[in-house]
């Protein structure tokens, strides 16, 4: 099974600290700076994992959940929301996605590996 | 009137005892004759000499006078026995005369009551009259005769009113020439409305009719119109208290008489730019915006159905220079005479909408910029935040020694706090936005406030108590109350020194039906004039006197109050300075869902 987690998130040196976090963990990260590509990338070589921001452009975090999930080689990725709003947890809700975890920015090594764990564990 | 004596139970005049004495004289003096004659003998006999006394005591004394022609009768008749008895022939014809004198008396006593009874009725209906009447001389203006009802009218008595020239009575100069020129025209007058002085002094306004009776003599007869005066005079003065405030409304008023328009007033002017005349009998529909018209029309030509709850409603009008504009519109509906018609209130408030417009849109816009600057602002800290995770976390790999730790934790510790508040912005402009709803569930309160407690580490910062009771439940967002406690411990934490005393206690009151919590501390409190600004956001307190520095922004304050608002509920606060606060939290026993996600 790959080790390769996918980081999708348009904020540089977020990405470069995810990068080092990731690395210390024993995983592979891919560092990816928009939606489109990152699903391009996903289709290409599935991730065992997706670590997702939210506000991102073209498309935003849900949007590229969305499309995800609409392909059915991807359906099973499970996908880690790195968010730093408090109410995202509401809007997961309402989504009911059991693939679905989250982590509240700023993140520890320790939340990031328990995290990570659990949802590869799924 | 002359003056009267009252003499056994009648009422005796001068002119009275004038003409009992010619009376009882002329009558002495008949009998005296009479009998002088007789007792000659000449054959001549005066008799006809009784008819003075009798006449005359009849004519003014009808029935008194046919007492007199009785007694002078019977005197003449004994006289007449005396002398002449036996001649029975003699007899015969002064018995027939003395029967004469009292004929006579009987016809003067009948015509002359006949002429009292009328001179009588005419008087009385002159002194009975409720119109005043006066006879005057034309040419000296000298009163000759009034009745009661003048007197009344005027407060003066009959003689004072004799003594007095009519044309004195009136009250101004202008009026009194005003009345020579009708006198002069020689034309009766009928209702000449002129103002009387009375003896007061005070003008009485009066209408007076007046006709010649003989070429000097004037009746005029007076009708106090004081009371219709009086009262046209208020209603001119409500007409033009009335018509100046309508005319100078700011509002507009528009009167609409079988829909159309019958009044406007200048404020309509200028909001519609017509003039009256413009409008006068046109159908105010057509200034209603084509698609106001139908609910417009509906309004109008619902009588009745406003007129307990005369509502205000929103319409749009088409000004003369083809502008739109927005009115406020009142309807009432009145009588106007004796017609049922509309009284339109209406205020200009396209400028008030426009305004509320702009104040949302900049509302909307400033929440934005909140928003995004916080995004802004959050985003760079993140790897701030997790790269001092990291090297506290793992000083060996990364070689940090302890003090170098030390550095990195306090910079974490502002790191933290700076994140902290970027949220608290990023919570208000989402609830000003009013996007948040609450998710309503059963919290067991003590359960709460000891989670709470422990979480933030409180019992260690103060001497705490939490006084509630172990069963106690409450409808709320467990979530978002856990906030506003947090917030309010938090303050009661920041704002005293140890040794700090903090109570939290649960409280049910009866009657508001609401669930109290409150925070008490032994701390620094709140000026009066700082109350209201604390639960503002982006306020700083005041510099007179501030008991609370003005240390940070605090933001966790606007948001719990903004949280407690959404479940219907409100924040009170009791302090003394330098003795310390007591923060309520009351939440209503039943969940006000309908407020939740309203800005409160």
């Amino acid at each position: 099974m790959t080790r390769k987690i996918l980081i999708v998130e348009d904020d540089e040196p977020i990405l470069d600290l995810m990068d080092l976090l990731i690395r210390k963990l024993g995983y592979e990260p891919v560092l990816i700076s928009n939606g489109p590509d990152a699903l391009v990338y996903a289709r290409h070589e599935p991730p065992a994992l997706v670590l997702l921001d939210i506000m991102m452009t073209p498309i935003n975090g849900w949007e590229f959940l969305e499309k995800l999930r609409a392909e059915p080689a991807l359906q099973k990725i499970p996908v880690i929301i790195f968010s730093a709003s408090p109410s995202v947890e509401e809007k997961m809700a309402t989504i009911n996605d059991p693939l679905l975890g989250v982590l509240h920015k700023p993140v520890s090594l320790t939340e990031l590996r328990a995290g990570i764990e659990r949802s590869i564990g799924l | 009137m002359e003056q009267n004596i009252t003499f056994r139970g009648y009422s005796v005049s001068h002119s009275d005892i004038v003409r009992v004495f010619v009376i009882v004289s002329l009558s002495l003096c008949c009998i005296f004759i009479t009998a002088l004659s007789l007792a000659q003998q000449t054959g001549a006999v005066y008799y006809q000499l009784f008819y003075f006394p009798i006449i005359y005591a009849t004519y003014f004394y009808p029935k008194k006078g046919l007492y007199l022609a009785g007694i002078c009768a019977l005197a003449f008749e004994l006289l007449s026995y005396f002398y002449v008895y036996p001649n029975t022939v003699d007899l015969i014809s002064t018995t027939g005369q003395a029967i004469l004198f009292i004929l006579v008396a009987v016809v003067v006593a009948y015509f002359t009551e006949k002429v009292n009874t009328s001179e009588a009725r005419y008087r009385s209906i002159f002194e009975s009259s409720l119109m005043g009447i006066i006879l005057f001389d034309q040419n000296t203006f000298a009163i000759r005769m009034t009745n009661s009802c003048v007197e009344q009218m005027l407060g003066y008595t009959e003689e004072e009113l004799r003594s007095i020239h009519f044309s004195l009575l009136f009250s101004t100069p202008e009026e009194q020439r005003v009345f020579y020129e009708r006198l002069g025209s020689n034309a009766d007058i009928t209702n000449f409305e002129t103002r009387l002085l009375t003896k007061s002094k005070e003008p009485l306004w009066v209408a007076l009719s007046w006709r010649r009776i003989t070429e000097n003599m004037v009746s005029t007869s007076i009708i106090d119109i004081n009371s219709r005066k009086m009262a046209e005079q208020a209603a001119d003065e409500n007409y033009a208290q009335y018509k100046q405030v309508i005319e100078n409304s700011p509002a507009s008023i528009v009167i609409l008489r079988t829909e159309k328009i019958v009044y406007t007033n200048p404020a309509f002017t200028t909001f519609s730019g017509y003039s009256p005349a413009d409008l006068l009998g046109k159908d105010l529909l057509s200034l209603v915006h084509e698609d106001d018209r139908a609910e417009f029309f509906r309004f109008i030509s619902a009588p009745g159905e406003t007129t307990d709850l005369p509502e205000i409603r929103e319409c749009r009008f088409i000004t003369k220079s083809g502008d739109v504009r927005l009115g406020a519109l009142f309807f009432t509906h009145i009588i106007q005479r004796s017609t049922p018609a509309l009284l339109i209130n209406l205020v200009d408030i396209t400028e008030r909408e426009k305004l509320k417009a702009k104040i949302q849109m900049d509302t909307e816009i400033h929440q934005g910029i909140i928003s995004t600057v916080a995004h802004e602002l959050r985003t760079p800290l993140q790897p701030i935040m997790g790269y001092l995770n990291l090297l506290t976390q793992d000083p060996q790999t990364y070689g940090v020694t302890d003090e170098t730790r030390a550095i990195l934790d306090r910079c974490a510790k502002s790191v933290d706090r700076e994140s902290q508040i970027i949220n608290q912005m990023l919570e208000l402009s989402v609830l000003d936005a009013g996007k948040i709803p609450l998710s309503y569930s059963v919290v067991p309160v003590r359960d709460l406030l000891v989670t709470i407690a422990d979480t933030g580490g409180y019992a260690s910062k103060a001497d705490l108590v939490i006084d509630a009771p172990a069963d106690t439940t409450m409808e709320a967002d467990e979530s978002k109350l856990s906030i506003v406690i947090d917030s309010m411990l938090s303050n009661a934490v920041n704002y005293s020194k140890p040794p700090r005393k903090i109570r939290v206690a649960y409280q049910f009151s009866n009657a508001e039906q609401m669930h109290r919590i409150s925070i008490q501390d032994n701390g620094v409190g709140i000026t009066n004039s700082q109350l209201d600004e604390i639960f503002e956001p982006f306020t700083l307190p005041g510099n007179g006197g501030a008991a609370r520095k003005p240390d940070r922004v605090g933001l966790s304050l606007s948001i719990a109050k903004k949280y407690v608002q959404m479940h219907g509920g409100y924040i009170s606060v009791d302090s003394i300075v330098n003795l310390g606060s007591t923060f309520t939290i009351h939440i209503p026993k039943t969940p006000a869902r309908a407020e939740a996600g309203h800005d409160a």
